[in-house]
C-alpha cells in the first residue's frame, strides 16, 4: 500500500525522462516558470538541472534556477491534510498545492538546427503549456558539442543526474581569460588541472602556472582522501610537454622531485611596478612609489640593488642626495629589506636567465610549472609571478608586433596561458590598474597572453577585470559579496544566483561564458585513472609492456 | 446491451412515469424495490439514457390520500392488512447524466427525453466505468437543481469506485476533478474526500 501511495505522490519509481511539466507564466526578462507534474517529486527535481522546453517551432535549453511550493487556497495552509490522509494528500498533490519551477531559458535552437559557431541568444519565450522535459544525451552533446566531434571539445563532466560530456570549446575558451572560483576545499585546484589538461592535450595554448602550493607540477593529496592517495600531476601525465621549474630545488628534491630548471632572480630584473604590486604585502605608503622612481631615475636598472646595499643611517643622506622625501625613502628601504631574506634572490645569475629559458620552452610548446616549494608566502608569490610575467608579456608585446609587421604566419607567437593563484592579490582595485596581470586581463588576446585566474574570493578582484572574464569556471560560493562578484558582467544573473549557492561542495560546478553556448552545472569528470588513460597516460604496467616491446624491437629477445 | 439481450420481464427495476431533458421519475417494479441512492440507471430505446437516482420516495397511489398509521409491525400488517400495500407504491428520480449512442455513452444530455412507460435497469459494470471515466459526470450533479449535490457525489463515487475494485488512483483522479469544480473549497472537499474513503 506505501508503494501505492508512493507512486501517486510522484515518488523516485517514476521512470526517468520525458515530460516533467508545461510552462504555464513568464517573461523574457525575468524568466519562465514551469508547473510540475503531479507525478513527478519535487526531490527529484534540483536546481541547476539541465532541461528542454519543446515550442512550437524552438527548442529552449534550459536550466532550473528556483522550486517553490504553491497552494490555490490559504485554508490549505493553515489546516494541512492530517497525518495519515493520504487520500486528500494526494488528491490535494497538484491540484489545489503543486510545485512551480522557475526556468532560464539560455539558449534557443530551431527544432533538429545545429549551433555552427555561435549560440542564438534567447530572444523569445515558448508558448503556454509548452511541454517541459528532461535534456537527453543527444541534446546534450548537440548543445556542448563532443570530443568526438572535434578537438576544439573537452569534456568537462557531466550534467546533474546524466552521464552526457559536457564539453568547453577550448578555441573559444583561450580566446579570453577566464576565472576558476569557489570556496576554498571545493575544488579549485582540481578544476584547474582539468581545464590545464584540456589545454595541454588538445595544443590549444602553452601554460605557464604559478603553481604556488606545489599541487600541479609532480603528485599532489587528493582532496577528502585516505593514507597514500595521490593524483598524478602534469609532469607525470605529459612527461616532456611539461617542464618543472622550481623556486625552492631543495623542497623539490626533498620531495622526490628533479625540477627541469632552478628559478632565481636578480635584483636588477626588478622594476619599480613590481615593487608598487607589492603594496599590501609591504604595506607600502602611497608615496614609495615616488620615492622609488626617484631612485630609479638616478640608477636606472640597478636601482633596488643600490638602494639594498646602504645601511639603515645611510638611507637619509642618500634621500637627500637624490632629493627624496628622507622619512618615505627609509621606509620603503626598510620594507624592501625583506627581498633580501628570500633566497632566489641573487645579486648575479650563474647560468641562463628563467625568462629566456621560459621562452625558449614556451616557443617550443613546452607547458611550464613554477614550483614555489617553501616559498609559499604572498610576498614571495607576487614578486616573482610579477616580475617574471612581465617581462615575458614584454616579449610577447615585442614579438606580437614583429608577426602584425610581417604578418608571416611563422612569426606567430604560440598562445600563451598564464594561471596565477590567490588571484585577488595581483587583481585588487587597488593594484589591477598598474600591475601587469591587470594589463594582460585587460588587453584580453591582442598580445597572445591571457590569464587563467584560480581565486576563492572573487569580490577582492577589481570589477573591471571581472566583467572582461570570458569562462567562469565556478564551484561552491556562499558569501553574498563573492556570487556578486563572480556574476559580475553576466546579463540576467538572478537565476544563476540561487544555483550558485545551492552547489554541492565537491565536484560540482557552475560554466558559464564565452567556452560554453548556455550556462551549465557539471558534475566534475573523476580524477582517475581513466581520466589519465584519457590524457594519454598509461599504466605502470602498459608502460613497462611497452618498454620491453621497445627494448625487444631495439636488442631482440 | 440490446433490448433483445435482456430479459425484459425479470430485470427491469422500474418504469418511467414522468420524463424530461434533465430528470426522469420512475416507478419502481417492487414496492420498496427502488435502486439505491446513489446508483447508475438506464432506459433502453432509440438512444439509451443514463441517469443517476437522487431521489427514492414511496406514498400512496391514490394523490389525495396518505396512508395510515396502524401501531403494528410490517409481518403483523401483512398478515392482517394485506390489501393497503397494493394502495401504496415506490417512485424513484434520477438526474440524466448522458445517453448513449453507436460510439457508447456519452456524458451529454440526450437530444429527447426518455419515453414514458420505458423500462429502467441497473447499468452494467463498464457502463458505469464508460460513464465514470471522468470527472464530467460529477459536473452534472453540481449543476443539477434541487439535488442533494454533496451525497450524491459520494454515493456515486462509490460506486464508480467499487466498479474499478477499490483502485486508489482512480478516486485520487476523481478527487482532483473534485477539487476542481468545487472550486477549490477545501472543507467541501475534504469532508467529500474522507466520506467516500470511509
Amino acid at each position: 500500500m506505501n508503494d501505492l501511495w508512493n507512486n501517486l505522490n510522484g515518488s523516485p519509481n517514476i521512470q526517468d525522462g520525458g515530460e516533467i511539466g508545461v510552462v504555464t507564466q513568464g517573461s523574457l526578462t525575468e524568466g519562465v516558470e514551469m508547473k510540475l507534474n503531479p507525478d513527478r517529486s519535487v526531490e527529484d527535481v534540483k536546481a541547476g538541472k539541465f532541461v528542454v522546453i519543446e515550442g512550437y517551432k524552438n527548442q529552449f535549453f534550459s536550466m532550473i534556477t528556483d522550486l517553490s511550493l504553491d497552494a490555490t487556497n490559504p485554508e490549505i495552509l493553515l489546516y494541512p491534510p492530517r497525518e495519515g490522509d493520504q487520500l486528500l494528500h494526494s488528491v490535494l498533490n497538484g491540484s489545489s498545492t503543486y510545485v512551480t519551477v522557475a526556468l532560464r531559458p539560455m539558449l534557443m535552437l530551431e527544432q533538429g538546427e545545429e549551433i555552427v559557431d555561435e549560440p542564438r541568444p534567447v530572444k523569445t519565450i515558448p508558448s503556454h503549456f509548452s511541454k517541459v522535459v528532461e535534456a537527453e544525451e543527444e541534446d546534450v552533446s548537440r548543445v556542448f558539442g563532443s570530443e568526438e566531434k572535434d578537438d576544439r571539445f573537452f569534456n568537462m563532466g557531466t550534467p546533474l543526474d546524466m552521464d552526457t560530456p559536457v564539453c568547453i570549446n577550448l578555441n573559444r575558451f583561450v580566446e579570453r581569460s577566464n576565472g576558476i572560483f569557489g570556496k576554498t576545499g571545493t575544488g579549485k585546484s582540481f578544476l584547474t588541472r582539468l581545464v590545464l589538461c584540456g589545454l595541454i592535450k588538445n595544443k590549444k595554448a602553452v601554460n605557464l602556472i604559478f603553481d604556488m602550493h606545489n599541487e600541479y607540477g609532480f603528485r599532489a593529496m587528493k582532496e577528502g582522501g585516505q593514507g597514500n592517495s595521490f593524483v598524478k600531476g602534469l609532469k607525470q601525465l605529459f612527461g616532456n610537454q611539461v617542464a618543472l621549474f622550481s623556486l625552492d630545488p631543495e623542497s623539490s628534491r626533498q620531495r622526490g622531485i628533479q625540477p627541469d630548471h632552478e628559478v632565481y632572480i636578480t635584483y636588477d630584473q626588478v622594476a619599480v611596478e613590481d615593487v608598487i604590486a607589492l603594496q599590501d604585502e609591504l604595506q607600502l605608503n602611497p608615496t614609495a612609489s615616488e620615492s622609488a622612481y626617484l631612485v630609479y631615475a638616478m640608477y636606472k636598472d640597478r636601482w633596488l640593488r643600490q638602494l639594498l646595499s646602504i645601511d639603515g643611517p645611510d638611507v637619509e643622506q642618500f634621500a637627500e642626495d637624490i632629493g627624496a622625501n628622507k622619512s618615505s625613502l627609509s621606509a620603503l628601504h626598510r620594507k624592501l629589506k625583506r627581498l633580501e631574506n628570500f633566497p632566489f634572490m641573487v645579486n648575479s645569475l650563474n647560468g641562463a636567465d628563467a625568462v629566456d629559458t621560459m621562452m625558449d620552452y614556451i616557443d617550443r610548446g613546452i607547458h611550464i610549472v613554477l614550483e614555489f616549494g617553501r616559498q609559499t608566502g604572498m610576498l614571495a608569490y607576487l614578486l616573482v609571478a610579477n616580475i617574471l610575467s612581465r617581462r615575458i608579456h614584454e616579449q610577447y608585446v615585442t614579438k606580437s608586433e614583429k608577426f602584425y609587421a610581417s604578418q608571416n604566419p611563422e612569426d606567430q607567437p604560440r598562445h600563451l596561458v598564464i594561471t596565477i593563484e590567490e588571484a585577488h592579490k595581483f587583481l585588487n582595485p587597488a593594484t589591477a590598474r598598474q600591475t601587469i596581470f591587470g594589463t594582460i586581463a585587460r588587453e584580453m588576446r591582442k598580445y597572445y597572453v591571457s590569464l587563467l585566474v584560480v581565486d576563492q574570493r572573487p569580490s577582492g578582484i577589481d570589477e573591471e577585470v571581472l566583467s572582461q572574464l570570458g569562462t567562469k569556471i565556478t564551484a561552491l560560493l556562499n558569501d553574498e559579496k563573492d556570487i556578486q562578484g563572480v556574476l559580475t558582467g553576466v546579463s540576467n544573473a538572478s537565476g544563476l544566483r540561487s544555483v550558485l549557492a545551492s552547489l554541492d561542495s565537491k565536484q560540482q560546478a557552475l560554466v558559464f561564458g564565452h567556452a560554453v553556448p548556455m550556462p551549465v552545472v557539471v558534475k566534475t569528470r573523476d580524477y582517475d585513472e581513466i581520466f589519465y588513460k584519457a590524457m594519454g597516460d598509461l599504466s605502470d604496467r602498459e608502460k613497462m609492456e611497452k618498454a620491453e616491446a621497445a627494448s625487444a624491437a631495439i636488442f631482440g629477445d | 446491451m440490446s433490448l433483445a439481450q435482456l430479459d425484459i420481464s425479470t430485470e427491469y427495476i422500474g418504469e418511467i412515469v414522468e420524463s424530461s431533458t434533465s430528470q426522469f421519475t420512475s416507478e419502481s417494479r417492487e414496492l420498496n424495490g427502488a435502486p439505491p441512492f446513489g446508483s447508475f440507471v438506464k432506459t433502453l430505446g432509440a438512444l439509451p439514457v443514463y441517469g443517476l437516482v437522487f431521489n427514492v420516495c414511496t406514498h400512496s397511489i391514490e394523490p389525495n390520500r396518505r396512508a395510515t398509521a396502524y401501531g403494528l409491525t410490517e409481518q403483523e400488517l401483512r398478515e392482517e392488512q394485506p390489501q393497503i400495500f397494493e394502495l401504496l407504491k415506490t417512485e424513484f428520480e434520477a438526474v440524466i447524466i448522458g445517453y448513449g449512442d453507436d460510439q457508447g455513452p456519452q456524458q451529454v444530455l440526450p437530444p429527447q427525453p426518455p419515453g414514458i412507460h420505458s423500462f429502467v435497469f441497473p447499468c452494467t459494470e463498464s457502463e458505469i466505468k464508460a460513464l465514470t471515466n471522468s470527472g464530467d459526470f460529477l459536473r452534472s450533479i453540481l449543476c443539477g437543481n434541487r439535488l442533494p449535490a454533496d451525497d450524491l457525489i459520494i454515493a456515486s463515487v462509490r460506486n464508480a469506485w467499487e466498479a474499478r475494485a477499490l483502485e486508489m488512483p482512480y478516486l485520487v483522479g476523481i478527487g482532483k476533478d473534485l477539487c476542481r469544480l468545487i472550486r477549490d473549497d477545501y472543507d467541501r472537499l475534504s469532508s467529500i474526500m474522507r466520506r467516500i474513503s470511509q
